[in-house]
């Protein structure tokens, strides 16, 4: 475990992605500090562009975009992890399950994971929001998590699978471990690494498809999120009149939050197999090579 | 060696280079091979024996960086051949058998495409003449010349492994490399392509670097052993001298893990010559 | 051949599910379903006509059996009933309509970006470790973690709105007929062109890792090998013996990517006002015009069926294996 995080730190990309959700987290945690505003208020004029009492403008009604933008955050993050996690859940327990249980167990879970799978996502969100009504980020992340941990529990069964022919597991069997001791206590500390891809890849899927439904009009009017400040700002025209503030600043917060989990999971992944690791692996063969001190 | 050797390997080091610290995975490792010799090359596991195999067609990749060392074929250094060179000297001159039959096909390609590319590569043959090679290449291997428009996984683990000692027979080649042929395969089998792979060097005049880890095995079938410990070369002999008077410690110690040694000798069933 | 077999039965019984989902959702939710279903209709419709609208959705007397019964009739026989908002037209031709041209988007933007991502990806993986291949992995990672909305939105604003490079919105100038005439076919190329590239530039990335990835778990194989000391050329076995096996779990990957394609889709559709199946649903939405959200998802849900029964085909000619099975 020591090690896993070494060579985590020491990759650059983990670092990165780490630092940029960090500030994200942080920004959002500090947000009644950084602004004075109330982000559902009206504060200020209709649609000002940036200026030193707004640092990102105003929206159409006069709301602060910054304070949207910052307590928006805590819903986008909030939602995102939350929802990842449940994903996660769901898809880790179908996943070893299926895999450690094999047989019918198997057969049934697979064939349901399937079915979940090969239906297309977001019209099923899309038909399940517009049922619900005016959808809280609440109900949205309870939906995402029903839905969306096909994809998760089908990895999660495969590497179970892998890790099942593997020595301790079978003489924990030999032993006569309850099933649910081994699976808890050998199989999952094993698959962890898959999981945790899968815990950050469910976190990137629930922050843009969040913000998707609520673009698409399927949430409730009251949240603020960044979401919301899209459906809001589309519907006020803001591109065709010009206040691109409105509807980029959203555009931008989410693209980085994206791009920090991306890292992050990419980082994961490369720890978890290393031979898919990118970046320099061979500066100092590429040296050596120069140096003339060896040839292939 | 009166006459001159097919192979000479010459203080071969090679290393793994990593990020931090190095793996010597041989260390100054030396041995001929003479033409029509069947040279064995033992011991466990990471000791160098695959490392040194896949040097002599030059199939090493990064972080793989041979560090000092000749490799003479026919007293021309391997290792100085450019690209060109090198592609042309591949197969032509050494060939060579993997250990697991089950992957060294295509699993994609028919039988034919894969002998058809590689004698377009080197000879430029048309279809038709690949072909006409391919089936008797197949038939020295007792396989059906019908079979040749066959996938790879249509066939069994030993008639795959014959497949592909077929494919290596297709450019004539001076020696042929071999590591761990037969160790994916149940005993049976193993027996059979090991005889296959004896007369067809006995009438076909290649050498044989047979690379395993299997020293019992080895002792029927080469006539010199070198065997190996840790990217070392401890020691090196013909098969009687390896056999009834080991001179290393570790060499002793691998003799001492066979139950066999307890029971009646094991008899040396190479045929002279 | 059996293989096939199994995937379409596989295939009915997801269409089913689905077909299901739509069924129980307004009989799940608080409060009268009828009224949830077409209250939106208020006084619009005649009695006559609500009438039909409910025999089509199951609501008729009878056990809860009898009216899945009555639903799943109405759904193979192709009828989705009518849509509200635009009644009377049948949600089965608003719909198909639609398709068209999201298919058309869809399609379009995959073939370009599987192409791209899975030759890139080649490339990656056989100059790994290079700069060539740190730039475009580090890249196709940032390019997917970029949600399709977010996109689309920038490069409208930017290239639309901004530069005037592109049409803002639209499938084809709004003031042509449609037609098989150079203006027309023209003009929905100019339209087509940034919500295109939007939706490739999301995708390609994706393909361009999983084929990286495929490429690089099998490089090491025997056969890779024995390629290379076969002489074989460096491209005769990147292509040959590499690329052409990883091409199969990359083309299993596209077929549950094909999903996201869809939801990327209707994103694309909605913020450039293209008139695909996106945005009838978001129009669909807003009005909450039920009978053509239900349609919608059987008919999403039957053409993503269909594009993985076209994969599975695909899978079962570059893979002789699945042949002789």
């Amino acid at each position: 475990m020591g090690a896993v995080l070494k060579s985590f730190a020491h990759n650059r990309k983990a670092l990165t992605g780490l630092v940029i959700v960090a500030i994200i987290v942080a920004l959002a945690i500090a947000a009644p500090w950084l602004t004075e505003y109330d982000p559902t208020r009206r504060v200020g004029r209709p649609h000002q562009p940036p200026s030193w009492d707004h640092w990102l403008g105003t929206t159409r009604i006069g709301q602060d975009v910054f304070a949207r933008l910052l307590y928006g955050a805590r819903t986008s993050l909030a939602v995102g992890f939350g929802a990842g996690l449940l994903i996660t859940v769901v898809g880790t327990i179908f996943g070893i399950l299926a895999g450690y249980k094999g047989g019918r167990t198997d057969e049934v879970i697979s064939f349901f994971t399937n079915m979940v799978l090969v239906v297309p996502n977001l019209p099923l969100l899309l038909v399940l929001a517009a049922f619900i009504g005016q959808a809280s980020p609440w109900v949205i992340a309870l939906i995402l998590g029903a839905t969306s941990w096909a994809w998760g529990a089908r990895v999660t069964r495969a590497e179970t699978l892998s890790v099942k022919q593997k020595d301790f597991v079978k003489s924990a069997e030999m032993l006569g471990e309850p099933s649910w001791r081994i699976m808890l206590f050998e199989i999952f500390p094993n698959v962890i690494s898959i999981v945790g891809i899968n815990f950050v890849g469910s976190v990137i899927f629930a922050v843009i498809t969040e913000a998707t439904l609520e673009f698409l009009g399927l949430g409730d009017p009251k949240t603020v999120s960044w979401g919301m400040m899209l459906f809001n700002a589309q519907n006020a025209s803001a591109l065709q009149v010009g206040a691109w503030w409105d509807i980029l600043s959203p555009c931008f917060a989410l693209i980085a939050l994206g791009a920090g989990l991306s890292l992050l999971n990419f980082a994961v992944d490369e720890v978890a197999n290393p031979r898919l690791r990118t970046g320099n692996t061979l500066s100092r063969w590429s040296l050596l090579m120069r140096r003339g001190e060896g040839r292939l | 060696m009166t006459a001159d050797p097919l192979l000479s390997v010459q203080n071969l080091t090679i290393d793994y280079i990593g990020a931090e610290a190095d793996f010597r995975a041989v260390d100054d490792v030396s041995f001929d091979i003479a033409p029509g010799e069947v040279f064995g090359l033992a011991g466990e596991s990471g000791c160098g024996k695959s490392t040194i195999a896949y040097a002599i067609n030059r199939l090493h990749k990064p972080p793989a960086l041979i560090r000092r060392g000749r490799i003479l074929f026919e007293g021309q250094d391997v290792l100085d051949l450019d690209d060109r060179a090198l592609r042309e000297f591949r197969w032509s001159k050494v060939a060579m058998v993997f250990q697991s039959a089950m992957n060294s096909l295509n699993p994609v390609l028919r039988v034919e495409a894969q002998f058809h590319d590689l004698l377009k590569r080197h000879r430029g043959y048309s279809k038709e003449q690949s072909r006409e090679r391919a089936a008797e290449m197949l038939r020295l291997v007792d396989i059906p010349p019908e079979r040749l428009r066959d996938y790879p996984h249509q066939f069994s683990g030993g008639m795959r492994q014959r497949i592909v000692i077929a494919i290596c027979m297709a450019l004539d080649p001076k020696l042929v490399v071999m590591d761990e042929p037969t160790t994916a395969l149940d005993v049976v089998v193993q027996r059979e392509i090991l005889q296959r792979i004896d007369e067809l060097r006995r009438s076909r005049g290649f050498s044989v670097l047979f690379i395993t880890h299997d020293l019992g095995l080895m002792v029927q079938f080469c006539d010199r052993i070198g065997i190996m410990l840790r990217g070392n070369l401890v020691e090196q002999g013909t098969s009687e001298q390896i056999y009834h008077r080991p001179q290393h410690e570790y060499t002793k110690q691998l003799w001492a893990s066979f139950p066999s040694l307890h029971g009646h000798p094991v008899r040396l069933e190479r045929a002279s010559g | 051949m059996a293989f096939l077999f199994r995937r379409l039965g596989f295939y009915l019984a997801a269409f089913l599910a689905a077909a299901t989902v739509n069924f129980f959702l307004p009989r799940l939710m608080p409060g009268d379903p009828i009224e949830i279903m077409f209250s939106s209709a208020g006084s619009d419709l005649s009695v006559e006509n609500l009438e039909a609208l409910k025999l089509t959705f199951g609501f008729v007397d009878g056990p809860l059996w009898q009216q899945y019964l009555t639903y799943l009739q109405s759904v193979f026989t192709g009828d989705l009933g009518r849509s509200i908002k635009y009644y009377p037209l049948a949600v089965t031709e608003l719909l198909g309509r639609a398709l068209i041209w999201t298919v058309g988007l869809m399609g379009t933007a995959t073939l370009i970006s599987f192409t791209l991502g899975t030759v890139l990806g080649i490339m990656a993986a056989w100059r790994r470790g290079s700069t060539f291949d740190v730039v475009f992995s580090v890249g196709a990672i940032m390019a997917t973690s970029m949600p399709a909305m977010v996109l689309s939105l920038v490069a409208l604003f930017f290239f639309g709105f901004e530069l005037n490079w592109f049409p803002t919105g639209y499938a084809a100038d709004p003031a042509l007929d449609p037609a098989f005439s150079w203006q027309y076919v023209s003009s929905v190329v100019r339209h087509g062109i940034l919500p295109v590239l939007t939706l490739s530039t999301v995708l390609t990335g994706g393909f361009l890792v999983t084929m990286r990835n495929n490429m690089i778990n099998l490089l090491g194989e025997d056969y890779i090998v024995m390629a290379r000391a076969k002489g074989l050329s460096d491209s005769r076995v990147m292509f040959w013996y590499a690329a052409r096996n990883a091409l199969l779990p990359t083309v299993s990957s596209l077929a549950i990517a094909i999903g996201t394609v869809l939801g990327g889709s209707l994103v694309t559709e909605v913020v450039f006002n293209y008139p695909g199946l996106g945005n009838t649903l978001y129009q669909a939405i807003l009005a909450r015009d039920y009978p053509v959200i239900q349609g919608q998802l059987l008919i999403m849900t039957l053409a993503m069926l269909t594009a993985n029964f076209i994969v599975d085909i695909s899978y079962v000619l570059l893979d002789p294996r699945l042949r002789s099975a």
